[in-house]
């Protein structure tokens, strides 16, 4: 598919912080979802889902990685946010369920009196899919412009061609492009099996929906570069496109690569990462100094075919 | 060279009718259109009523509602298009529509989450059934209407809450006027009318106790208001460039002119007390439109008959429009159809227009006795007649996301090219 050269423009745009979280990967196993260091007030964290803690965990570590201090002024800046698959977890639904249930059928009787009593009332605000932007809005202190889109990958890249567009045309300053995939839960494991194609020779590991989330602080360079930003990517490309997908005709497929792919066990399959497979793989691959060409490209089940191109500051 | 956007066709599924003929009458008469809640038994929740749509007005049957009305409300918008000038396929080369959509919270369906859990069952039934199972996830119709309406470019979700619409409708203007994309179907449909949505809703407190008493329960800026009615529809719009849209001999409704949106950056479940939030979003979207407060005649206010929302919505008026606040009617659709969520600012965007196109502004109903924190001018005696040029939408979701949009009328009413 094509990629629009964003090199043809006057100004560059350049990722100037990168940040990343994967609750499978062994670092982030332990104090990896330790929220607290970016809250403005720890008396917050009641009110957060993973998703929420996922989302400004990568968000804050995008900001320090780009050298924008705690606390900073952030009037111009844009928070453009992909959010997954529906975050309800196991030990929320369980109770819930059982406890709305007669003959094994549904009692709205029992959902009411009994049922409802074990929903902690602060699960509404953990499983909205609009509350990972609230609390990287309000944690960092933005009130610029904003796109919330849901659920993959494919509407991560439109994300960035939101952000992208605000930038050229200076709604923006410093947008902040996230993506966060609370997926290892009951609901989204059902969803993906409606949804996935896992036969052989998938590149994709189905069995791991790994929790994640990444963000890129995405500048024009002279904008990065005036702050005393220090540019590690500079986005050279990219394209979407899209075929309404016969949702109704069976299993869809996905296929995603990146290359050079220097990440570790890249030759085996590969975790799902969902909406956040993009600025993670970032992540994990920038920072080589080779200024070589990264390149993303994927194929959704929800008929996004995405293609990024990405080159590295020597 | 930024392009003027047209709206040259609308299609509404709304809890006061399913034609934008019947919807003006309802809205202008002041009809509402709360009652006791028949989608399920509520009988045991504390809110049992809300403002429902006449699903068997629809041709669409899907067990889904939010799926039925966003499919059913493209239809009509297309098709609405279409009544004057050349078809849009013929007109538009190749599959170069696009849209933009603003789509419910996610949510299950509870009868179908105890099946899956408790006896294991999934549902046998045709593929549309299984499909629909667990209502979840939200963004199903997204593909089924750009499939049926042959949509190429790629489509985009919104999920800002209560402002999701309305940024759907702001980001497809934006992206039209900027030569990003071609013509767009842009709007937003819900229905949280569930177990989960409306106990969810009861849980926190946010929705009307007043069951005794339905029509009367939803009272944007009243002093005994008491929480929002839950409503359901959807609403979309056909968003063209207007020398295409003039090209093809289109009828042009109103130009949307200016978008703006913000983050409060405060409070999860208040607004911010300043009305920071929606001072920006307005003043993004009048800054966008290039034009100055004194320039809007009409103002439909988020206005959602909470406590919360409607003194501080009040504030932020008076903040933008300083001495001008007292000039301008500002009225609440909400007090007729109830909060339509992840829809709300569509349905209320047309039933703005609709109005403004006979010559008024809807009321607000059920405005017996301003809460003293509520001052401003909110039609509160039935519809009023005004010569609309442009007007101001606003829509403050839970959460602290913010939109407003500016709207020019078209059709020589309030034209100001």
């Amino acid at each position: 598919m094509d990629r629009a050269p964003e090199s043809g423009n006057d100004r560059k745009l350049v990722v100037s912080g990168l940040g990343g979280i994967d609750l499978s990967a062994e670092s982030d196993s332990g104090d990896g979802l330790d929220v607290i260091p970016w809250l403005k007030s720890p008396k917050t964290k009641k009110f957060m889902g993973k998703q929420d803690q996922l989302a400004v965990i990568a968000a804050g570590r995008a900001l320090r990685d780009a050298g924008i201090e705690e606390g900073a002024r952030l009037e111009g800046a844009g928070v453009y946010l992909c959010v997954g698959y529906i975050p309800f977890e196991q030990q929320d639904l369980e109770p819930l369920v059982r406890d709305s249930t007669a003959a094994g059928r549904f009692c709205m009787e029992r959902f009411s009196s009994e049922g409802l009593e074990q929903v902690n009332p602060l699960l509404t605000f953990r499983c909205l899919p609009n509350m990972p932007i609230f609390h990287v809005s309000m944690n960092f202190g933005i009130q610029g412009s904003y796109f919330i889109t849901y659920p993959g990958v494919g509407q991560y890249y439109l994300a960035l061609e939101r952000a992208v567009g605000d930038l050229r045309r200076g709604v923006v300053d410093l947008a902040l492009v996230g993506a966060v995939a609370d997926q290892d839960n009951f609901l989204v494991r059902h969803q993906l099996r409606r949804l996935s194609s896992s036969g052989a020779g998938s590149e994709t590991d189905w069995s791991v929906v790994p929790d994640s989330a990444g963000c890129l602080c995405l500048e024009l360079e002279d904008s990065a570069r005036r702050r005393g930003g220090n540019p590690r990517l500079e986005l050279v490309s990219f394209g979407i496109e899209y075929e309404a997908p016969d949702l109704l005709a069976g299993p869809a497929t996905y296929s995603e690569k990146i290359a050079p792919d220097r990440r570790p066990g890249a030759a085996g399959r590969r975790p799902y990462h969902g909406a956040a497979s993009l600025p993670l793989s970032l992540c994990q691959l920038s920072g080589a100094g080779t200024a070589e060409e990264i390149v993303h490209e994927v194929s959704t089940f929800d008929g996004f075919a995405a293609t990024s191109c990405w080159r590295e500051y020597a | 060279m930024p392009r003027r956007v047209a709206i040259t066709g609308m299609g509404v599924v709304s809890p006061l009718g399913i034609n934008l003929d019947e919807l003006s009458s309802n809205l202008l008469d002041g009809v509402s259109g709360a009652g006791p809640i028949t989608a399920f038994d509520p009988a045991s929740l504390p809110t049992r009523i809300a403002a429902e749509v006449d699903v068997e007005a629809l041709s669409e049957r899907s067990k889904d509602r939010k799926i039925a009305f966003a499919t059913e409300a493209a239809r009509f918008a297309i098709n609405d298009a279409q009544q004057a000038g050349e078809a849009i396929s013929g007109h538009y080369p190749g599959a170069s529509g696009g849209l933009s959509l603003g789509i419910g919270l996610e949510l299950f369906s509870m009868p179908d989450m105890v099946r899956l859990m408790e006896a294991g069952e999934e549902p046998e039934g045709s593929e549309e059934e299984r499909l629909t199972f667990l209502q979840s996830p939200s963004d199903i119709c997204l593909h089924q209407i750009c499939r049926e309406h042959g949509l190429g470019r790629p489509p985009m979700t919104h999920i800002s809450a209560c402002a999701a619409a309305t940024d759907a409708i702001g980001l497809a203007f934006r992206m039209i006027r900027d030569g990003e994309r071609g013509w767009m179907l842009a709007g937003g449909g819900d229905s949280m009318i569930n177990p989960m949505g409306v106990a969810g809703f009861c849980k926190i407190g946010a929705t009307t106790t007043r069951n005794d008493d339905p029509t009367k329960a939803s009272r944007p800026f009243d002093r005994a208001r008491d929480g929002f009615l839950l409503g359901e529809g959807a609403c979309v719009f056909c968003l063209e460039p207007a020398d295409e849209a003039e090209a093809r001999g289109a009828r042009i409704y109103a130009y949307i002119t200016g978008y703006g949106n913000s983050f409060d950056a405060h409070g999860i479940s208040e607004p911010h007390p300043e009305g920071e939030g929606a001072v920006l979003s307005m003043r993004r979207a009048l800054d966008d439109s290039g034009i100055r407060p004194e320039d809007i005649s009409y103002i439909n206010a988020h206005g959602t008959s909470t406590p919360k929302n409607d003194p501080i919505e009040t504030h932020a008026i008076r903040r933008v429009f300083g001495a001008q606040a007292d000039r301008v009617p500002v009225s609440s659709t909400k007090s007729m159809i109830g909060h339509l969520i992840s829809a709300a600012g569509a349905v209320e965007l047309a039933a703005s227009i609709v109005c403004a196109r006979e010559g008024f502004v809807h009321p607000t109903i059920n405005l017996d006795e301003a809460d003293p924190a509520c001052d401003l001018d909110y039609v509160p005696e039935g519809a009023r007649k005004v010569d609309v040029g442009y007007l101001l939408k606003n829509s403050f979701g839970f959460g602290g996301q913010n939109a407003s949009l500016v709207v020019r009328m078209g059709n020589g009413r309030g034209a100001r090219v």
